[in-house]
Parts: structure tokens; C-alpha cells; sequence
């Protein structure tokens, strides 16, 4: 009988629950759905989408902030800076600013944090993607400035710690901590595992308070259900759904994402070491019919493997005609030559790259096919996938033709251009001397001249090499509940700032 | 039955045993870690101390010989995902994966054996075309089928249950429920089965004619001795979803064990792998031994000795 007794005991609270549930936000707070949960909340992380979408520019903030717009950096922590020599830059830091556990935000913590960071006793993504090879350190002038010494001169330092959260100096070294201390609008409140990350305002911020006072940040790997979680009012923002779950005009909002999709070209590998070959590979997909069908119709056709936010992004670039004829000219020509066009192209593509890259793969085989070349088409797992993508590539390995999807979000191409085109760059398929020292040259420039060099390596690349086949630049889909007035833009990619979400 | 658990306890230790060696190094085999934990452009040296630090530089065998010796610690290594030791992140999910196997596999149970008896009860009568068709249909459907239009009809629709997640009992429902279809719609063709041969048996004809109820002749006397095969599917079934009820896991947004294994299979996160196959295992082993005691429980010719 008490089994019975409990049993009616809980079907009645849970009948008298929904009606709270489904408002479970208070006026002034938010739920967020994200499609993945954090693996850990290090301030040393943020750069990684999962961790940084959550805490960066909320609970720790940066010295710097990236201007996607104006492809620039911005002062945030910092009050200003100069560049002293070709390997000295002084910061002056903001006054009176504290962390949420009263430690003082001056040099001291500004010269821990970096300290902190680029330890090699964590695999901290700020120090083994941003800043390895710099050998940066801090030292204190006074107080509130703080000079910083790189081994080589490195002329976006100021990019760089952008992407440095700066955390509070009772932030343990050496270990990865799962509860973020920083200078931000909100203080780390909870991590409840496998559940929810809830953040609250913190009422001493430096700067102009929010108008958010609790954002709880949940996470739905299935994209349907963080779409259905908004419009039932569960939820109030779903950072990214799938194309197809985007179906409401009002709430699903679209923004470019930063990732660039490629095929990559085996160019030292006959026959696509003939370059009639790889013009006629560019020419044979119809990248224009893939938008709107397959790929999302807020997509950009590609021309480069960077996106119009990143300083080095060229914008004079052509796009490539539709021509399967002249396509099957030019492979025409290169057999006459001698060249064995008929031989097998291995397409190389991963499972869940971006939404419908299987179909998208299977329609460009396909369009090659179509052209008279003979593709035959594999999909890897990622950690094969990756074994494919990086050096040292194996010695006897077919042509191919590699579906790969690049991520540039720190606004600088320094960080595209060397690792995919420069010799010694590890998934790079080209050699070229000159080319090489253009890549080494616009990496020391700065300013007008840095973007105008960069732009000339990417020309290069495109149209006189025509090392890759360029895709697209991609976009996400974000759903915005009723209650809250935002539109996403590239920024949120890896961030979503709190203090930018307004309520209605 | 004292001797009889020892027993089957030192053989399952043996199979357990040998299952965790096969684990630690097929999962060795199918790529490195840093490629994926490590950003794409990370230079030679950076990844060089990764794998120094991890101790994926050691020889295969001195790493089997360090995780061997962890093991008789209870210390499975630390996750590489989540920087925190294995063994507790997997023991922090797995309650919820129990908890939805509790739940499930009592309502299973009374749902199949009440309706696949009923439906023995008069073969191809209107109720067991019924039953049978119904039970073919749960467990033909794809799970995350039902799970998807449940949420679309239930949470969206009707709004009558929360789309996902935990916290009220009301969140367990349609969870829960996806969960129970498929073993139902086997259990119930399984309990049919058997049942209509049972009440086919001589001693059957012997109490009607002694005149007992029907319902007692079918839910006392058919049923007893129908129910061994049931028993032996229903471990089958428990033993799944122990097994982590991925689906289920990934739509609703339940943080079970299912989910967890197959992000750190994708992931290289060996430890982890290890860790929750080996509780997972242990569970199943568990679920066995309890099967064959009530086996002997449930028919007096069996016994242990």
C-alpha cells in the first residue's frame, strides 16, 4: 500500500509542476541550450567553442577584444597599449577593477594569468594553438602596466591576447580548475555534471551592468529538441540548430560561423599534379546549386580559405563558372599530353563535417564523375580522418581530393596561411619556395601591409596555383525565444556575451 | 547456492579480466589522442609533450602494466576529456542509467506478462491479434523515431510533458517510455509463446476440470512454469540498457552512461572507456547471477549445488 501511496504522491506534485516548469525562468533570467556540454570550465580553454561560448567575455574576460567588423582589435581589460620595440609591447591596464573573489586586477595577476596559461603542464588551447613558439613573457612597470617580451617579433600580439582570458591569481597553476574566477559581468555559480552551468550577475562589474541577472546554460546534443525547447518556452536562445530544424522565420536567426569548407588537392600526386586537371575539378562542381538545397542559402561561395572577417581576406578574388564543357577541354588536353587522367581520385570525406556533408560529398563525386573523371568516394571517422589530413603523408598514397573544413576565427590569417600552405606547414600539399617567403613575410607586417600581403598569398594560391578547390564559408542557425531581443553574428562563433542579450 | 555465487564470481572475474585487456588495447589501436585533443596546427613539440605527459610514449606494455597495477588501486586513470579521474566520472553517470533500467524494466514486465498472457489465453482471438500486432509494431520502430515525434506531439504540440532534460518525475516520462516499447513488443511475443504451451500441458486440462478459475489457471498455475524463457529475455533486455540507453540519453538530454562511452570512444578517451566498461560489465555480471537465482527460485527442479 505505501508503494501505492508514493506513487500518487509523486504523480501529483508532478501534475501541479508543468505549469511552473515551462516558465522556469524568472523575469530577468535565461536558459540556454548548447549542443554540447563543457568538458571542464578553464579560463586557459576559452577558445574552444564548448568552453568558451560559456564563460569567455561572461566570467573572464581578455586584455583585448577581436572587431570582426572592422577586422581589429579592441582595448577591453587593458586601457591601451604601444608596441616599444619589435619584441616589447606595454599594456596599460583599467583601474579599480576587482575579481569576483576581491583579488585586485593589476599587473601581479595580469603576469599570473600568462604564466598560468602557457605552462606546459596543461595543454591549455591559448598556449599549444596562440601562442607556442612565442616564448611570451609578462613583467610589471608599475602596477597598472605590464610589459610583455616575445622571442621573435610578433606583430599581432595584441590579436593573440584577445584569445588569453585573464584570471584571478588564486586560480591554481599547474592543474586545470572547473571554477572559472575572473574580472567578467558574471560569477561562476554552479556546475551541476551531465546537467547545467549557471552563471549570475555580478553586481560590482566595472563596466555597464547587464541586464541579465541568471543565465542557465543546458545542452541537447539533438538539434530538434533544443529547437523544440525554445518554442515551447523552456528555453529562451538554442545556440546552433540544424538547417532543417531552423523552420521559424521570426526566431531562427543565421550567422556566419567561421568555417570554411575545402576540397584539398594531392597536387604533387599525378594527375592532379597537372594543373588543366585541378581547373577542370574547380570548374566541374556547381557550387551554386548546392546553396539553398543541401548547404544553407545564407552560405558565401568561397574563394579562399578565410572569411571576410579575417585581416588577409582578399577580396578581389572570382568566383569560379559552372563549365563541365570546358572542364572536359581541358582534361581533354592534359590526356592528349600525356596525362593519365583516367587513373582513380580517391574523395575523401567525414561524417557530420558540417550539416548533409555525406549528401554534399555524394553530389560533387558525382558532378566529377559527370566530367569524365574516375572518383571513387570514401568517408573517414575523424581520428582517421586526421591521420589523412596531417604530415607525414603516406609515401604510395592514390590522388585525392580531400573534404576538410577550416575554423579561422582569431582574425588573422597568419593562422591559415602557414599551416595549410607554407612547406613546414602541417597539412600543407604545397612546396613553393617563394610562396613560402610571402607567407613568412606578411607574418612579420603589420596593418594595411600585412593584410595586403596576406591577400596576395591567397591570390597566388587561387589563381595561379590553383592549389584547392574552395567551397564555401558557413553559417549557423540560432534560435532566439520571444522574450529576448539579439542577433547573432560571427563573434558567436566561439563566444556569446550576456551582457548583449537585451529582454524585451 | 554459497559455493555456487563463489563460483560463478571467480569465472566471471576471469571473463572480466580478459575483457578489460582486450579493451585497453583494441581501443589502443584506432588512433593517437593528440591528433584530436590537440589543436589541428599544434607544432611537433606540443604534441610530443602531450603524449609524454599522457604516457603515450611509453611502450604498450609498460602502459598495460601501469594501468594493471592502477586497477588493483580501484585508480583507472585520469579522463582525458575532463581532466578528473575515470572512475568518477563514470560512476557520476552511471546512477542515472540505473535509475531508467529500474524504472523501465518493472513496467516491461508487468506489461508484457499481462498482455502476452491474455493474449495465450485465447490464440488468435481479437485481443491476441491485437497484442501481437501492437508488440511487432513496439518492437519494430525505431527508438529514435518515437523519441523525436514524442517530443514533437507530448512537449511541443500538446504541451502536456517537458521536451527534455531532468529534474520533476514528469521529465521521466517520455523517456521512459520510449525506453519500455521495444523490450515490451519482444517480451510480449516471448510471454505468448510460451504461456500458449504451457496451457496446452496435461495438468492444465487436470484444473479445469478440478475447476479452478480461469484466472488462476493462468495466472497461477500457466504462468509459473512459463515464465523461464521471459526470464532469460528480460536479463537480455535489463543487460542493454544497462548497457547505456544511448538514444534515449542523447535526445532527452539524460547524463547516463551510454552517451559518455560513445563521446569517449569518438574522443580516444581511453581511461574512460576502460573504466565504464568495466562497471558496465560488472552490472551485467550482477543481473546474471541475480537471473539464476530466480531461476531456482521460480522452478523447484533447479537448484545449485
Amino acid at each position: 500500500m505505501k508503494f501505492w501511496k508514493s506513487i500518487t504522491v509523486a504523480l501529483a506534485t508532478s501534475i501541479a509542476l508543468p505549469a511552473g516548469m515551462a516558465m522556469a525562468q524568472g523575469k530577468t533570467s535565461v536558459t540556454i541550450v548548447l549542443p554540447a556540454g563543457p568538458d571542464r570550465l578553464d579560463p586557459c580553454e576559452t577558445p574552444r567553442s564548448v568552453i568558451g561560448r560559456i564563460i569567455k567575455q561572461n566570467v573572464v574576460e581578455t586584455l583585448a577584444e577581436l572587431d570582426y567588423e572592422k577586422r581589429t582589435v579592441l582595448p577591453r581589460l587593458a586601457e591601451s597599449w604601444e608596441q616599444t620595440s619589435p619584441t616589447e609591447w606595454i599594456f596599460k591596464l583599467k583601474k579599480g577593477v576587482k575579481f569576483h573573489d576581491g583579488a585586485p586586477f593589476d599587473a601581479k595577476s595580469v603576469i599570473y594569468s600568462v604564466e598560468r596559461t602557457v605552462d606546459p603542464k596543461l595543454t591549455c588551447i591559448t598556449r599549444t594553438k596562440y601562442f607556442d613558439g612565442t616564448n611570451v613573457t609578462a613583467t610589471e612597470v608599475d602596477a597598472n602596466t605590464v610589459k610583455f617580451t616575445t622571442k621573435t617579433p610578433v606583430p599581432i600580439l595584441p590579436t593573440l591576447l584577445a584569445q588569453m582570458a585573464i584570471s584571478s591569481p588564486n586560480t591554481p597553476k599547474g592543474e586545470y580548475t572547473n571554477k572559472p574566477i575572473g574580472t567578467g559581468p558574471y560569477k561562476f555559480d554552479r556546475w551541476t555534471q551531465g546537467e547545467n552551468v549557471v552563471l549570475v550577475r555580478d553586481d560590482t562589474y566595472w563596466g555597464a551592468k547587464p541586464m541579465i541577472d541568471k543565465a542557465t546554460y543546458v545542452w541537447r546534443s539533438e538539434s530538434s529538441v533544443a529547437a523544440a525547447m525554445v518554442e515551447t518556452g523552456e528555453a529562451d536562445l538554442a545556440f546552433t540548430i540544424a538547417p532543417q530544424d531552423a523552420t521559424n522565420k521570426k526566431t531562427d536567426k543565421v550567422y556566419p560561423n567561421s568555417d570554411s569548407a575545402m576540397f584539398r588537392l594531392s597536387v604533387d600526386v599525378p594527375p592532379l599534379n597537372d594543373v588543366r586537371v585541378r581547373k577542370a575539378i574547380n570548374l566541374a562542381i556547381d557550387r551554386k546549386a548546392f546553396l539553398g538545397s543541401i548547404i544553407s542559402d545564407k552560405a558565401e561561395i568561397a574563394m579562399q580559405q578565410v572569411g571576410p572577417s579575417v585581416l588577409g581576406f582578399n577580396p578581389n578574388l572570382k568566383p569560379w563558372k559552372f563549365d563541365p564543357e570546358q572542364a572536359k577541354a581541358l582534361l581533354k588536353q592534359a590526356k592528349a599530353d600525356g596525362v593519365d587522367v583516367d587513373r582513380e581520385i580517391r574523395m575523401i570525406g567525414r561524417p557530420g563535417m558540417f550539416a548533409n556533408s555525406n549528401e554534399f560529398v555524394e553530389a560533387t563525386a558525382e558532378m566529377l564523375r559527370q566530367v569524365g573523371l574516375k572518383i571513387k568516394l570514401d568517408n573517414l571517422e575523424m581520428s582517421q580522418w586526421l591521420q589523412m589530413a596531417n604530415k607525414p603523408f603516406a609515401a604510395d598514397r592514390q590522388p585525392n581530393i580531400f573534404l576538410t573544413m577550416h575554423d579561422n576565427n582569431s582574425g588573422d590569417a597568419a593562422f591559415t596561411a602557414f599551416f595549410k600552405y607554407h612547406t613546414d606547414g602541417r597539412q600543407s600539399e604545397l612546396h613553393d619556395p617563394e610562396l613560402d617567403a610571402l607567407i613568412v613575410q606578411a607574418g612579420t607586417e603589420q596593418g594595411d601591409k600585412r593584410a595586403a600581403t596576406y591577400q596576395e598569398v591567397f591570390r597566388r594560391i587561387y589563381e595561379d596555383k590553383v592549389a584547392d578547390v574552395p567551397l564555401f564559408h558557413m553559417v549557423n542557425y540560432m534560435r532566439v525565444g520571444k522574450r529576448l531581443d539579439f542577433s547573432p553574428t560571427i563573434a558567436n562563433a566561439v563566444e556569446l556575451q550576456l551582457a548583449k542579450l537585451a529582454l524585451k | 547456492m554459497g559455493s555456487f555465487i563463489c563460483k560463478r564470481s571467480f569465472q566471471s572475474l576471469i571473463s572480466l579480466i580478459v575483457l578489460v585487456m582486450l579493451v585497453f588495447f583494441l581501443a589502443r589501436l584506432t588512433g593517437s589522442p593528440a591528433d584530436l585533443y590537440l589543436p589541428q596546427d599544434a607544432s611537433a613539440a606540443v604534441r610530443h609533450d602531450f603524449n609524454e605527459q599522457m604516457g603515450f610514449n611509453d611502450p604498450l606494455y609498460v602502459q598495460f602494466v601501469g594501468f594493471m597495477v592502477g586497477l588493483l588501486h580501484l585508480d583507472m586513470g585520469q579522463s582525458l576529456q575532463f581532466s578528473r579521474p575515470a572512475l568518477d566520472v563514470v560512476l557520476q553517470a552511471f546512477p542515472t542509467t540505473l535509475m531508467l533500467a529500474a524504472v523501465t524494466m518493472p513496467l516491461v514486465l508487468l506489461i508484457s506478462i499481462v498482455t502476452g498472457s491474455l493474449a495465450a489465453y485465447k490464440p488468435g482471438g481479437i485481443f491476441d491479434r491485437l497484442a501481437s500486432f501492437i508488440s511487432l509494431l513496439g518492437a519494430a520502430t525505431p527508438n529514435f523515431w518515437v523519441a523525436i515525434v514524442g517530443v514533437l506531439v507530448f512537449a511541443v504540440t500538446l504541451r502536456l510533458l517537458p521536451t527534455s532534460g531532468t529534474g520533476t518525475p514528469l521529465h521521466w516520462v517520455l523517456p521512459v517510455a520510449v525506453l519500455t516499447l521495444r523490450p515490451t513488443g519482444v517480451l510480449v511475443q516471448v510471454v505468448r509463446t510460451s504461456m500458449m504451451t504451457a496451457l496446452s500441458a496435461a495438468y492444465i486440462k487436470t484444473a479445469r476440470a478440478k475447476g479452478v478459475s480461469s484466472r488462476a489457471i493462468v495466472f497461477v498455475h500457466a504462468l509459473r512454469n512459463g515464465l523461464l524463457p521471459v526470464i532469460t529475455v528480460a536479463s537480455d533486455q535489463a543487460a542493454g540498457i544497462v548497457n547505456g540507453a544511448v538514444i534515449v540519453e542523447t535526445v532527452f538530454g539524460f547524463p547516463g552512461i551510454g552517451k559518455l562511452m560513445i563521446d569517449s570512444v569518438l574522443l580516444r578517451d581511453f581511461t574512460v572507456i576502460q573504466a565504464a566498461v568495466l562497471v558496465t560489465a560488472l552490472a551485467v555480471f550482477v543481473i546474471n547471477i541475480l537471473v539464476d537465482i530466480t531461476y531456482a527460485l521460480v522452478d523447484p527442479r533447479i537448484r545449485y549445488n
